[in-house]
């Protein structure tokens, strides 16, 4: 059954996909300078293995940090593991902290000579990696498993008790049953959350030049910073676009063809949590070994240096953390908006062009955010310059560049939403609008508010679209914080970076506090 | 609700509705260095200046990317190469002959478009606890000595590396240049992001030396209090004793040019210059004004007879990076 | 020997609140088709998910073929009961094609084996065709039959069905019904249903066990509890009934209605429950002159197809009579209502 979209959905979701494509076609402006020579030098050696090194390193960070996120997703969604909420909360903080902080935290904690390498080795303890492909491994993969756990909570939550019971009821095990339906049902949560962590580590450039892995893109990076070349940097930055389609047409492939809607008339029963038993201190030491690296570690260190400072000459912080919070609480309310229509096509109306505007979302990603950023300033110079230099330019920004979290989020809380619920609307006589303001959107409500919360915790933290678009003088605490480490001094870097990432963790909690609360069915 | 709507118009508008008398200045050198400066400046001038901070190859590609159209009225870049790429691309106006020869003809633009406001020596900063000032060599060429492995940093994506590898490239060939990259990368150096990255390194004693620009160190000791790192000069004349600049360009489509050749003006004033001795442990370039108790001369330190705007043409020197697998 | 055995099985989910399954005695037959019956909220699911190891019971025991499934110190875990259920809404697994869901208790063969075994499953419940379509792309009657096949193929000893026909429109339930009860008769599977709905619990099983508030209320074939209900509870719940009290003399009561013929014995006072159909309504013709006929006013009337239900008035009660619906008798019309059946005497008091 095939239905036509209305045009003014159409219309919207157009504008979205297209802004989302900004940066790639920016790229292809840039490109189309390029001669010969940098034409030769993209197709040399040496980019090949650049990218598979990258791809490598995506494809690792993205399957360690779904194996660890899975057990955690477990313990504090289906177990009586203490605390439950707690953890949850805490365990999602990393998202909030800028690479460009954590691989400083890292070496200065584990790096040769660093506070805790000392202590570990006395005491015949492993020091974690810190350099080359296992600290990068394990820098992006402490900063980015929070993507995976919030997406395979949610799939936990939504999955029909009944499944694990008719899998025990045809003779599993526990452990069997959790292998053979648990894991699978979680496929949609999976591939939404490889898709965010595996294009973020192709678009890192922070841990991977902190901590000396050459990715490709810091080979777009040095184009810009070393050789002022933005034609070589945008070929390289169209191989990544490239790259993208390909890892999304995958990422199609991974969600199959199966529903994933309960098929249940009436109510889900509610499961009974796990009992842990013999389980409860393991599990809680795994939660604790992972808090401890991903909040503990860089709130000590943050401590250790605001403590260890001399100068006590901080800047004030208010400000900033006001400008923070009013930026990204916009941005996140952008993008939102933004993925609406961009989710609900590709829900509701599944065809060709509505599922390649949802997948167009995704087109910049993958781009290391200077990119993103140099397209709009383009944009805004020739197209807006009304806009250009104001607070406008810089929630644009974040909308195009978080846009993909939003529609990740709003997709699959539209996916589980019973679809008779805006018919009834309809035939009450609402019109689509009517039906979409009062009926769909309110059903949606968790879910744009976790979209939106997430939206929240990664702009708060972003910073080349934040420096090159805030209005002049628009200081947030990332930029804060950047300014202080640029220089290092890391002394006056710590209190912007701890006020960070306490904000960031009100945010934690709101996203967490709204799940399982009143979720659409 | 209201409220923030009413926050985020004032924010819109405030921006767009500059004073006449209001310089927008693009400064890759960071808020704390300079933005003293450009307080001092308004107090005497009464001209106000509004400052986006950011990486200098970042803010030369946003320049180039606006264009005729771009806000800006002076670019302040942390180095010679961000200057020479918007020079080159034609976005600079050329600057009064009475304020360029204030500086030596080394650290300006020979097309007189930009001027350097203080100088950056390279030097080897290295662990007073783990090398003898003695035992460091005094050419940046022995370095490639095989008793260096493991021993080294560098950081090689960045700008001021480059453009001494660029200096390196015009002053010795492009075959030294590429034997002492290849002979350096044989000593398994570690890499970096950047010269404070390579200072924390020293201090934690993960590494012996590393090439760096000499006011990282004072920086650090500012933040940490003492650490066991000390600056060398290498001799002079060597391409390890270049001196690069920061400097100031104004941008050709500024409607405020005379605001900004006042700017231009005072920050080679003898106030300024001292500034940046005292504060930032930069070489001043105007004559007259002695450079910090902590550094040699900068006569002393005896940079190279090089034209730094030539520093800017790097993509020979990402190439060689890139081809003798340092990049 | 009985197959299955509950003994006085109880269960509380709350340590104040009233148990939801009170000291359930039961034994199910080989063979057997045995429904538990009851409304919402008297145990029937609670006794399933008991049988299947999905609950534990605070007390009593269950044992399959004599093994103890559950009882002091033992709990077997589902999965090594060999209890096949399906669920009410069948949980079929939505990432696995139907002959896959159907082969997924399989392990024990290999798996050329297990497809095997699957498809001829699935030729049982006359899903050729279908083994390679994905749940959602069934709809809801085939759905119910991959579900099935799915619970059957590991040849379980007992098959449990929790409301199994309640997702089906009414016009297949009744043909669904038939069919799948000639399957599951033809394999002699021992069955346990649950439902709710009276007229699927006498049509398709083998005996009853009326349930209420999480205890037995009666146990029979369906014929024995309809026709002989114990309380007006089962009286109620299978078929509806009216309720008389009246006082006993053996093989007859008085009562508001004359002197009705009881079913067994009646002795003092009795409650006595009397069917709709064995009620007869005639159009009060002054012609006709029947003996023992009393009068009634038809107070509303149900067209129900085959026969039509009215609700009349007679003697200072309300009473239901089961007629034919080409009687012309609308709200206020006059009629004379006569006792064609038998009463049963209640063991409920007639207070």
């Amino acid at each position: 059954m095939k239905r036509r979209a209305p045009g003014w959905l159409l219309a919207s979701g157009g504008l979205m996909a297209a802004l989302a494509l900004l940066p790639a076609v920016y790229l292809g402006v840039r490109a189309s300078e390029a001669d010969a020579d940098a034409w030769g030098m993209l197709l040399r050696d040496r980019t090949w293995g650049l990218l598979w090194r990258t791809l490598g390193l995506a494809a690792a960070v993205t399957g360690c940090a779904a194996a660890l996120a899975l057990p955690l997703a477990w313990l504090t969604t289906r177990s009586d593991l203490p605390g439950r909420r707690v953890w949850a909360v805490l365990l999602c903080v990393p998202l909030a902290l800028p690479t460009f902080v954590s691989g400083y935290v890292l070496l200065a904690a584990f790096g040769t000579g660093g506070a805790l390498e000392e202590p570990l080795t006395r005491w015949g303890l492993p020091v974690p990696p810190v350099y080359g492909f296992p600290g990068a491994l394990l820098a992006l993969t402490v900063s980015t498993y929070p993507y995976f756990l919030l997406a395979l909570r949610a799939g936990l939550q939504a999955q029909d008790p009944a499944w694990l019971e008719g899998a025990r009821s045809l003779g599993l095990t526990p452990a069997r049953a959790f292998w053979r339906v648990t894991v699978p049902l979680l496929r949609p949560a999976f591939a939404s959350g490889a898709l965010l962590v595996g294009l973020y580590v192709l678009s890192d450039f922070g841990a991977v030049a902190l901590l000396q892995y050459d990715a490709f893109s810091r080979a777009i990076y040095v184009q810009y910073e070393g050789a002022f070349d933005r034609t070589y940097a945008a070929l390289l930055g169209l191989a990544l676009v490239v790259v993208t389609v390909g890892v999304l047409v995958l990422e199609v492939r991974l969600r199959g063809r199966a529903g994933y809607f309960r098929s249940a008339k009436g109510a889900a029963r509610a499961a009974a949590p796990v009992r842990l038993g013999r389980w409860r201190v393991p599990a809680l030491l795994l939660c604790g070994a992972v808090v401890a690296l991903g909040v503990g570690l860089p709130v000590g260190v943050l401590l250790y240096w605001g403590v260890q400072g001399l100068s006590g000459a901080e800047g004030p912080v208010l400000g900033p953390a006001l400008n923070s919070v009013l930026a990204s609480a916009l941005g996140a309310s952008a993008a939102v908006l933004g993925a609406l229509p961009l989710a609900f096509l590709a829900v509701r109306y599944p065809g060709r062009l509505t599922v390649a505007m949802e997948r167009a979302a995704y087109g910049g990603y993958a781009l290391p955010p200077i990119v993103l950023a140099l397209s709009l300033v383009f944009l805004g110079v020739q197209a807006l310059p009304f806009l250009y230099g104001t607070l406008a330019m810089l929630v644009l920004a974040y909308l195009v560049r978080f846009l993909p979290q939003a529609v990740g989020t709003v997709r699959s809380t539209l996916l589980q939403l019973n679809p008779h619920l805006p018919e009834a609307a309809a035939s009450l006589g609402q019109a689509p609008s009517g039906v979409f303001r009062r009926v769909t959107v309110p059903l949606l409500r968790p879910g744009l508010l976790a979209g939106a919360a997430l939206v929240f915790l990664t702009a708060m933290k972003e910073l080349p679209a934040t420096l090159l678009l805030a209005p002049i003088g628009f200081d947030t605490l990332a930029t804060r914080v950047w300014s202080a480490t640029a220089e290092g001094r890391f002394a006056e870097a710590a209190l912007p970076a701890l006020v960070l990432l306490a904000v960031s963790g009100l945010g934690v909690g709101l996203l967490v506090s709204q799940e399982g609360g009143s979720a659409p069915s | 609700m209201t409220r923030l709507l009413s926050l985020f118009l004032s924010l819109t508008l405030s921006s767009t509705a500059l004073a006449a008398e209001t310089l927008t200045v693009y400064s890759g050198r960071n808020e704390k260095l300079v933005g003293p400066l450009f307080k001092k400046f308004t107090e005497k001038t009464g001209i106000q200046v509004k400052v986006r901070y950011g990486e200098t190859p970042q803010l030369a590609a946003t320049l180039l990317e606006e264009g005729a159209k771009t806000p800006a009225d002076v670019f302040f870049a942390q180095d010679a190469g961000g200057l020479g790429a918007l020079a080159n691309a034609g976005r600079l106006q050329a600057l009064p002959k009475e304020l360029l020869d204030k500086v030596d003809v080394r650290f300006r633009s020979p097309q007189g478009l930009w001027v350097g406001t203080s100088g950056r020596a390279r030097v080897v900063a290295y662990n007073t606890k783990k090398v003898k000032a003695e035992e460091l060599p005094k050419s940046i060429l022995g370095f490639t000595d095989p008793k260096w492995k493991g021993r080294l940093g560098w950081a090689p994506t960045n700008a001021s590396f480059q453009a001494f590898v660029t200096a390196l490239r015009l002053l010795k060939g492009e075959e030294a240049a590429t034997q002492w990259l290849k002979g350096i990368k044989a000593n398994n150096p570690r890499v970096y992001k950047n010269n404070a990255a390579i200072i924390e390194a020293l201090a934690r004693g993960e590494i012996d030396a590393g090439f760096v620009n000499h006011y990282y160190l004072f920086a650090a000791k500012k933040d940490k209090g003492e650490i066991p790192v000390a600056n060398h000069f290498v001799e002079a004349g060597d391409p390890g004793a270049l001196v690069n600049v920061a400097g100031v360009g104004i941008l050709k489509e500024s409607k405020k040019a005379d605001a900004a050749r006042k700017l231009v003006a005072y920050l080679l004033e003898p106030e300024a210059q001292a500034y940046f001795s005292q504060e930032t442990y930069e070489f001043p370039l105007v004559s007259g004004v002695k450079p910090s108790a902590a550094l040699p001369e900068l006569v002393k330190v005896g940079s190279p007879q090089l034209d730094l705007s030539k520093l800017d043409d790097l993509r020979g020197t990402v190439k060689l990076l890139q081809d003798t697998g340092v990049l | 020997m009985p197959l299955l055995t509950l003994d006085t099985v109880s269960l509380r989910y709350t340590s104040t609140g009233t148990p939801a399954v009170d000291g359930l005695s039961l034994a199910v037959e080989p063979g057997e088709v045995v429904a538990l019956l009851g409304p919402s909220g008297c145990g029937k699911t609670t006794t399933l998910r008991m049988v299947a190891g999905f609950e534990r019971p605070d007390a009593g025991s269950v044992t399959l073929e004599g093994r103890v499934l559950v009882g002091p110190g033992t709990f077997v875990p589902p999965e090594q009961r060999s209890v096949g259920m399906v669920f009410q809404d069948y949980a079929l697994f939505p990432h696995l094609s139907v002959v896959d869901n159907v082969a997924f208790g399989l392990g024990a063969l290999s798996r050329a084996e297990a497809q095997a075994r699957a498809r001829s499953m699935l030729k049982l419940f006359g899903l050729e065709g279908f083994e390679s379509r994905m749940p959602h792309a069934l709809s809801g009657g085939q759905q119910q039959r991959v579900a099935l096949a799915r619970a059957l193929a590991p040849g379980p000893r007992v098959l449990l069905l929790d409301e199994p026909f309640s997702s089906l429109d009414s016009a297949l339930r009744a043909s669904t019904r038939v069919e799948v009860r000639r399957v599951l008769k033809s394999l002699g599977a021992t069955v346990m249903l649950v439902t709710h709905d009276q007229t699927e619990a006498m049509a398709f099983a083998d005996r009853l066990v009326v349930m209420r508030a999480g205890k037995v209320e009666q146990v029979g074939t369906p014929e024995a509890v309809y026709s002989t209900p114990r309380t007006a509870f089962v009286a109620y719940f299978l078929g509806g009934t009216n309720l008389l009290p009246g006082v006993g003399f053996g093989n007859g009561a008085r009562t508001v209605l004359g002197i009705l013929p009881v079913a067994g014995q009646a002795k003092g006072n009795v409650l006595l429950s009397l069917r709709p159909e064995s009620l007869r309504l005639v159009p009060d013709t002054d012609s006709v002159a029947v003996g023992g006929a009393l009068r009634a006013e038809v107070l509303a009337r149900e067209f129900q197809g085959p026969s039509a239900e009215y609700t009349v008035a007679c003697g200072g009660l309300e009473l239901t009579v089961r007629g034919a619906p080409e009687l012309a008798l609308g709200p206020g019309a006059r009629a004379r209502l006569e006792v064609v059946g038998r009463a049963v005497v209640l063991e409920d008091s007639p207070e």
